[in-house]
Formats: structure tokens, sequence, C-alpha cells
């Protein structure tokens, strides 16, 4: 998953950031909302938002993005904890509410449970024809048969996946996969696609001509 | 302990006594008032009796022998017997050789002469007091007596009927001031009434005008008092916020931070890192703790809770909490994980590896483990210490922690002495 952490505690935000990306996912970690600025109109599966930053609300930025229509699933990493604070917090746009300090686990399995609520999908195993695919723990399985993915094929997978049934653009796709390889080539995603397509069947990724690329049937 | 002072019986005491008082007091005053007034008619009545008894007496005088038994009863028989009224009379002879010869008298009279001299008018003399008139020129005195055990009789009996009277007035007033005490107190009751229910810092509000002036300094005083501590709480509310944010996120950085470093330490270290892990997370658990203690003062948010759905979000590794038929229970929940969490890290700091959770009464939790528990002697010390709220030297953090919680439920932390491991339980109210 392609994630957007904002935090401003060096040792807090390196930590996740790091656990994180040791668990797969790409991290981009800003400190603080001028540094998210930068990064305006990027794809993300979901944002991991500190409510008390050194020039703003994080909460405040989140509704915007809520105002205009940014649908990304979003947690709040915050120290307050009292019970007006989380009704606030998930009130104005949060999906979840963790409240510091939190095992990096636990933010990791509630990171899984609001994307997978996002992608409308109830279980952790989704099944596409012949192929079973368990995004928590990054594994799928075709004619019951555990195959073996790579990092960044799982990453393309797993965008996918996590909009299932919609059509995601190839840039989209790229930039959801992006920090994976710096230098991706021209053609990366369209040899992970090959790949896939060849471990788990071909009828795995629908090709929409001119549009992109689209896993599970359109919704 | 003995029952407070009562402003209500104590000025009903007081209302009594000054009755009583006022009673006696009174009577005696208006007795000494009417005393004379008593003594006078008295002698009026004595005279009248003289001037009534006269008239026949002189009518008769010439037809009666000087050694006759005297007139009878159908001249002068109102006061020949008049003995309820304590009269008597007597006719007295006086010759030119000072000689004083009873004629004839009424049958209580004495047969000696009241005056051995010619005497008019009122005289005292040997218990009898006497009024005496001359009935002719021949030296015959009519004298009329009345006991001054009788006189005295009547003075006592106006002295009683005085003092009966402001008695029954004096009670009356007591009765009625006691009433009117309890109704003047009633503002004092209505006072708490309205106080037990008062919360300015939830409300913002004052308790406004009272019900009558005393009250009104009171009043002032109790709103003073809430600006006061609101202006308190705002700022142990505010000094909270910046203490969470500054303890909580470098200790979610410190785990985030150990996480990565046991993924990519060699085996070697990963024990030790582990290690610190969990004294990191207990660290956290402490902290958290008392912060929501530290807030929970005003705002204590009472849920109904499954203990068996709360023990399973606060599982600690290394201690298995098995789960007895448990009951819902009203607490606030995080004050509660806060509490449960510092037992449950006790119980596995101390030796346990097993622990039973149940809900032995209504808002109770019992947590029973296998460790190896604490001599009897000691179980008492710590009960004692946590009874008195003497933690200092004498609990461990947990276990104050936990009484802390208990208490702010209303209720407190208990030790009930088992024959195996150690036992909690918290009573929440």
């Amino acid at each position: 998953m392609r994630l957007l952490l904002i935090e401003d505690d060096d040792i807090l935000g390196e930590g996740l950031r790091d656990f994180l990306s040791a668990d797969g996912h790409s991290v981009d970690w800003c400190r603080t909302l001028r540094e998210v600025s930068g990064y305006h109109g990027e794809p993300y599966d979901a944002l991991l938002v500190d409510w008390q930053l050194p020039d703003g609300s994080g909460l405040d930025w989140l509704r915007g993005r809520r105002l205009s229509r940014d649908a990304t699933p979003a947690l709040m990493l915050t120290a307050r904890d009292l019970l007006s604070d989380r009704i606030r917090g998930l009130d104005s746009g949060a999906d979840d509410y963790l409240v510091k300090p939190f095992a990096p686990e636990e933010l990791l399995a509630r990171l899984r449970a609001v994307c997978r609520r996002s992608a409308g999908v109830a279980a952790g195993r989704l099944s596409f024809g012949e192929v079973d695919i368990d995004l928590a723990g990054r594994s799928a399985w075709r004619d019951g048969q555990r195959v073996a993915l790579t990092a960044r094929e799982w990453a393309v997978l797993e965008a996918l996946v996590l909009r299932a049934g919609r059509i995601v653009p190839k840039d989209d796709v790229e930039r959801l996969v992006v920090g994976f390889d710096s230098e991706l080539a021209s053609n990366a995603i369209e040899v992970h696609i090959f790949g896939l397509r060849r471990k788990l069947g071909r009828e795995i990724i629908e090709t929409v001509r001119g549009l992109g690329y689209r896993v599970g049937k359109p919704t | 302990m003995n029952p407070l002072p009562s402003i209500q019986a104590r000025l009903a005491r007081a209302l009594l006594v000054w009755s009583l008082v006022w009673s006696l007091a009174v009577a005696l005053a208006v007795w000494l008032a009417v005393q004379q007034q008593v003594e006078d008619l008295l002698d009026d009545s004595l005279q009248s009796a003289a001037e009534l008894l006269k008239e026949p007496l002189m009518a008769e005088d010439a037809a009666l022998p000087a050694e006759s038994g005297g007139p009878d009863a159908a001249g002068s028989g109102e006061l020949a017997d008049d003995a309820d009224g304590g009269f008597a009379w007597q006719v007295v002879q006086y010759s030119p050789a000072d000689a004083a010869d009873v004629l004839f008298s009424s049958a209580t009279a004495p047969t000696v002469a009241w005056r051995l001299a010619p005497t008019t008018g009122f005289s005292d003399g040997a218990g009898w007091r006497v009024f005496g008139t001359r009935l002719a020129d021949d030296g015959r005195f009519l004298y009329v007596g009345q006991t001054r055990d009788e006189r005295n009789e009547v003075q006592i009996e106006v002295a009683l009927s005085v003092a009966a009277a402001t008695l029954s007035i004096g009670l009356l007033a007591h009765f009625w001031l006691r009433a009117r005490v309890r109704y003047e107190l009633l503002p004092v009751q209505r006072l708490a009434e309205r106080l037990a229910a008062h919360d300015p810092i939830a409300s913002g509000r004052s308790l406004g005008l009272a019900e009558c002036e005393e009250l009104q300094p009171m009043h002032a005083a109790i709103d003073t008092l809430a600006d006061r501590l609101a202006h308190r709480l705002a700022q142990e509310r505010a000094f909270t916020a910046h203490a969470a944010h500054a303890l909580r996120t470098p200790l979610a950085g410190i785990d985030a931070q150990l996480a990565v470093a046991l993924r990519e330490s060699p085996p070697a270290l990963q024990p030790r890192l582990q290690r610190v892990r969990s004294a990191a997370g207990r660290l956290q658990r402490v902290v958290s703790a008392l912060l929501t203690l530290f807030r929970s003062g005003v705002e204590l948010q009472r849920q109904t809770i499954d203990p068996a759905a709360l023990v399973t979000r606060l599982a600690i590794e290394g201690l298995t909490v098995e789960l007895a038929e448990t009951q819902p229970i009203s607490a606030d929940p995080d004050l509660l994980a806060a509490a449960l969490l510092n037992l449950l890290d006790n119980a596995l700091r101390n030796g346990a590896q097993r622990l039973l959770l149940s809900t032995p009464g209504r808002d109770c939790l019992r947590l029973h483990d296998d460790g190896p528990g604490v001599a009897p002697e000691r179980l008492q010390q710590l009960q004692a210490a946590i009874s008195a709220q003497t933690y200092e030297g004498n609990t461990g953090l947990g276990l104050m922690l936990a009484d802390l919680i208990a208490r702010a439920h209303g209720g407190q932390l208990v030790l009930p002495l088992v024959e195996r491991g150690f036992a909690v339980e918290l009573q929440l109210g």
C-alpha cells in the first residue's frame, strides 16, 4: 500500500515509516502540513494523520480533504484520548482513531481493516474465480496452491484488489507502487501485470483499453 | 460516631427551657402584682360580712338576754356556719374593769375574745385576720374573723391559676415556635438538595439568588468556590493535554523504533530488545493509567461493560486470562482498562501465568492469579494501607492505581484471603 504519514515527531515518524516499509508498504512521511502540500494529487491507499502538527491541525486538514470529496481511508494518530476528542476525530472524517502510545502492529492491523472496509471487503481473504487473496497475510493462492509473488507484483495486485471493480489508470498504479522502485521503467507496470497474469491466470487482471486495469467485476 | 449537633434540636430544647422559665417568671410576677389586691379583696369580703351580720344583731339586740346563746341561724345563718369561707364571729362585751366577755360567737370562733380591748377596723392575731365594729354604746363589739390559712389558700389558688395559664401559653408558644423553626430551616434543607444536584463545572451555572438573606453569603461562597474550581480544572486539563502529548508521543516512538529494531536485529540481540519492548509497554500502561486517572476526577463516564470483551482487548503476553461466567458491570471503560492493565501487569511481574477473572457481585471484578501470593500478615498490611490510602512505601503503583480508580467509582480495592495465589477485587461502587 502507498501511505501518507503526517507526523512531526522524528522518533515516532521514522519508526513508523521504517516499520511500515519493512512490511512492504510505500510510505511518504511529512512532518508538517506544508510538506504535505508537495504531495498534492498523489493517490494513496491510506492516510496516517497526527492531530497536532507544528503548522496546523491534522484534523482540519483531513476535514478539508473530505470536503473536496477525497475518500482515502484515514487513521488519526493522536495523544488526545478524551471521549469527546475521539468522537470529534471520527466525525471529522477519520475512519479510525488510534491513541498514542500504540503498538505499530496494531496500527498495521487497523490500517488493513480500514482499507478493507473502504474497498467494501468484509473479510481479509478475497476470491476472484480460482484465485484467493489474503490481504492480511500478503499471500495469494491459485487453485488452492500458494503462489509466490515478488514485492512489486504484490504491490500492484494489492493496489488493484483494494479498488476491486473499479478501473485504475496505469499512472495511478505506477504512483501507488512507487517507492519500491524509484527508477521505475516506463514499461515496469506492464511487466508486473504480465508476471501476475502468468502466475494467477490471465483473467485475474482485466485491461480496459485506454483507461487502465481492473480486478473483479465492474461495480 | 456521635451524631452532629442539630440546630433544630438545640433550638427546640432552648425554647422548651425558656417556655418553662418564662411561664414561672410571669406567674411569679403576676402573683406578686395581685397579692395585695387579693388581700384587699379578702378584707373587703371580711368587712362586708361584718356589715351583714351587724344589722340583724342590732335589730335583735333588745330582745336578747345577755346570757343567751346568741342569735340563731335564721338571723345570721349565712355566717354562723360559714366554715367554707373560713369566717367566724364573736360579740364581745367590754366592762369598765377591762374585762372582755364573749357574749356569743359562731361555732368556729374561739371562746376567748380576739381582742382584749375594744378595737375597730382590721387587725391580725393568732392565726386570724379580724375586723371589729361597735355594736352599741354599751361596750359590745362585733368581730368577724377569717383564718390566716384560709387566706393563704386563696392566695395559692390565685398563684396556681396564674401559673397554669402562663404555662399553657408558654407551651403553646413553644410548639408554635418549634414548628416555625422547622419551617425557617427548610431553605437550608432545600439548599442542600440543590447542591447535591448542582454541578457548576458541567452546567457553568451559578446557584443564583438565595431563598433568604442569611443564605446569600453561602450562595456567594459556593459560587466563588466553583469559579476557583473551574479555573483550576481548566489549568489541569490544559496541563494534562500537554503532558499527554509530551509523554504519549515519545512512548509511541520508542515502541515503533523497538519494533523496527526487533525486525532488523540479529537473533542474538532479539531477546534483549524484546525485554526492552516489554518494559516500554509497561511504562506505556502506567503512563496511560496516570494520565487517565489525572483527568478522570470530573468526568467519570460509566457505561455497561462486558468484562470478557474488555479483557480480550487487554491481552498481556505471558499471562493467560481465563474467564468465569461474568455479568456486565457499570464502569468508566478507560479507567477500568487502566486499572485492569496494571493489575494484570502486577500479576505477570509477580510470577503468575494464569489468571481467573470473575464478577462475584454487582459492579465487582475479581482477579485471582496462580502466582506465589503473599503471606496473610503481608496481605493484612497491604489491605490496611489501601483502606487508609497510605500507599507510599506500602503498596506498589499497580495496586495504588487500581484502588484510586475503584475509589473514583465510589468503591475501593479489596484483597481477599485466598488459599493459593493472589486475589484482588475491584469494587466499583
